[in-house]
């Protein structure tokens, strides 16, 4: 997986400096500045993302002031979660069940799919926005983006790999260390900087580009009429849970899905009873692109899940008051519901050059 | 059990690097050891001991954290170094089956006398919850959960007959936030004097016994197994009788130290 990244960007780079040069010296002809602005937007999407908080959005979590973004830093840690390198027996990337076509999440699993073909027993998140999240996992058991990696790279069905044992690999690889090198200054690996590289790339990994979001700016065409009537609907009947902008509001809740939950969630890592069978609550971005859904991945439509909050919820000790009976809306009302559900994907995200394996074929 | 890096010997290095960095003229740092006893006996690695509950048990692993220490004047007031949220300054992860991890530098002090030091045992809230860390921190040395991010403070590992889980293990693992312990140990019978001419050293005993007795002491036939914050909650403060002073040495700087 040799990334052909820094050569192929070292020619975007003279190719841009040629492209200024041509346009201030040469007197551009008018009819050729399409191309080049064509030209500087294929570069511009070769670039590092840098991380910006679009209009209107909190200030993020995760403080980027310890670990400045750099061309070598998110670089690293881009071909770190796409590098399979990372699970004991070489088999499992980040990306294996973070797969970017489907907004980071795994596409079509259920649970996520660990080395050795074992089944982990949660649905893969999909992974945006993640700067802004107070903490990470279903049931939030990583409280900070950095440590984050430790849970999936040490759970014996996810991948499996100690970290000590990955730092000797990662020090004895043909290209890792002059990685780290042009990363942090000097080629020792440590788990601060592995750990680090890869909040450079999972944190700058933001989504606010969806249809919704051009409507949030003002732009009233961005939504047809039947949208905008589900927006309204998401309005009055979700968005106390899933708070704009961000589409959730990061608590952990039980949304009624079991009368005896199989799974703790929250309470193994809180420690109180009450969370037994509580989750984070899900942003709703990209949701068309992250099926199935649910901690579990039980439901495999938009329809279904909009269906179990009309007329599915189990109630329980745990289950929020604010789903006690059920979100009652009509037929009509919930076709427009999920017709907006649908506006809130982003495929340039989801198609975002910066944010693809470096090492595949182009 | 990760190999110990190396990085961690220089530890004390960098503590002297920073004293001398930092105070002009440099004084010598009070110097902290650690011997690990059962009660008056010297605890021994793979070696089995009795418990005060009455339970043998033979000791695998036992490693702590000991962090942010600060003198105690003897006007009353606290000497306490600023703490750098980069830096694994002040953090010590002491191995008991590692001689090199029980002796350190405290950060330098002015001159002058102190009675007593106090330590957290474990990590602090703060430091927790701050990413990824270097150093004793750094997440290799596996005092680290990963299913519920954060430190553990305290692994006692081994095997006990008593003990019902396979194999007789014994595993206490305490960690996360809530855990921690602070203690504040006096030096007696007389206070430390830091100056140009005079190294100190603080001699500790960390008493296994101590903490596993007390007065309910711990029966591994009924709690060989804690692994979670809630389980360990009832243990942590335990780690309050862990350590004492034993003995004070002020020898010459620059003198040959005899333990």
């Amino acid at each position: 997986m040799k990334p052909r990244l820094v050569p192929r960007r070292s020619a975007g780079r003279v190719a841009l400096l040629a492209a200024l040069l041509l346009a201030v010296f040469g007197g551009l002809a008018l009819n050729a500045r399409g191309g080049v602005e064509q030209l500087v937007g294929y570069l511009a999407l070769q670039r590092t993302p840098t991380f910006t908080v679009p209009a209107g959005w909190p200030r993020p979590i995760y403080d980027f002031s310890n670990n400045p973004i750099t061309d070598a830093g998110f670089a690293l840690g881009r071909q770190l979660f796409y590098d399979p390198k990372l699970s004991r027996d070489g088999s499992v990337a980040c990306a294996s069940c973070h797969q970017q076509f489907a907004a980071f999440a795994h596409y079509d699993h259920p649970v996520s799919h660990g080395i050795r073909n074992q089944n982990g027993k949660r649905n893969a998140p999909g992974l945006f926005n993640l700067a802004w999240q107070p903490q990470l996992m279903w049931d939030g058991s990583a409280h900070h983006l950095e440590l984050q990696p430790l849970g999936p790279l040490a759970n014996p069905v996810e991948m499996d790999q100690n970290l000590p044992d990955l730092l000797i690999k990662l020090r004895a690889d043909a290209e890792y260390p002059a990685r780290f090198a042009a990363a942090f200054g000097t080629p020792e690996i440590d788990s601060q900087r592995l750990l680090r590289a890869l909040a450079q790339f999972t944190g700058t990994l933001v989504s606010a580009n969806s249809r919704y979001d051009r409507y949030r700016a003002g732009d009233t065409d961005a939504l047809s009429v039947t949208e905008q009537t589900g927006l309204a609907s998401f309005r009055a009947h979700c968005a106390s849970c899933h708070t704009e902008p961000l589409l959730s509001d990061f608590s952990y809740r039980s949304n009624g899905l079991d009368a005896e939950p199989k799974d703790p969630g929250r309470s193994t890592i809180s420690g109180r009873d009450e969370d037994r069978g509580r989750f984070r609550v899900p942003s709703l971005r990209n949701l068309g692109l992250t099926p199935p859904y649910m901690h579990d991945g039980r439901f495999d439509t938009l329809e279904q899940v909009v269906e179990h909050y009309r007329s599915g919820v189990v109630d329980s000790a745990a289950l929020d008051p604010a789903l006690r009976g059920g979100i009652r809306i009509d037929d009509g009302e919930r076709d427009a519901l999920l017709a907006f559900l649908r506006t809130l994907d982003d495929p340039a995200f989801a198609h975002d050059i910066r944010y693809a394996d470096p090492g595949a074929p182009r | 059990m990760p190999a110990f890096p190396r990085s961690l010997l220089l530890l004390p290095l960098f503590v002297v690097l920073a004293a001398c960095r930092q105070a002009a003229p440099s004084l010598p740092a009070i110097q902290v050891e650690i011997s690990h006893v059962v009660a008056a006996a010297p605890l021994v690695i793979g070696e089995t001991l009795t418990t005060p509950a009455g339970e043998t048990l033979s000791v695998k692993r036992l490693q702590y954290y000991l962090s942010n220490p600060r003198l105690l004047r003897a006007d009353g007031s606290w000497q306490a170094p600023p703490q750098d949220l980069q830096s694994p300054e002040g953090y010590y992860l002491i191995d008991a089956a590692k001689p090199e991890t029980t002796h350190f530098l405290l950060p330098p002090a002015p001159a002058g006398e102190y009675s007593g030091v106090e330590f957290t045992i474990g990590v602090d809230e703060t430091r927790n919850g701050s990413g990824a860390q270097t150093g004793a921190l750094d997440p290799a040395h596996g005092m680290f959960w990963t299913w519920a991010t954060g430190y553990i403070h305290f692994k006692l590992e081994g095997s006990s007959p008593a003990s019902p889980e396979a194999d007789h293990t014994v595993t206490l693992h305490l960690g996360g936030n809530g855990l921690q312990r602070t203690v504040f140990l006096p030096f007696a019978p007389k206070p430390v004097r830091v100056s140009a001419d005079i190294q100190p050293t603080v001699h500790l005993h960390a008493d296994l016994a101590a903490f596993l007795g007390g007065a309910a002491p711990l029966k591994f036939a009924e709690q060989p197994l804690v692994m979670q914050a809630k389980d360990g909650l009832p243990l942590a403060d335990r780690l309050g009788s862990l350590l004492s002073v034993d003995h004070i040495h002020h020898e010459p700087a620059g003198a040959p130290h005899r333990p």
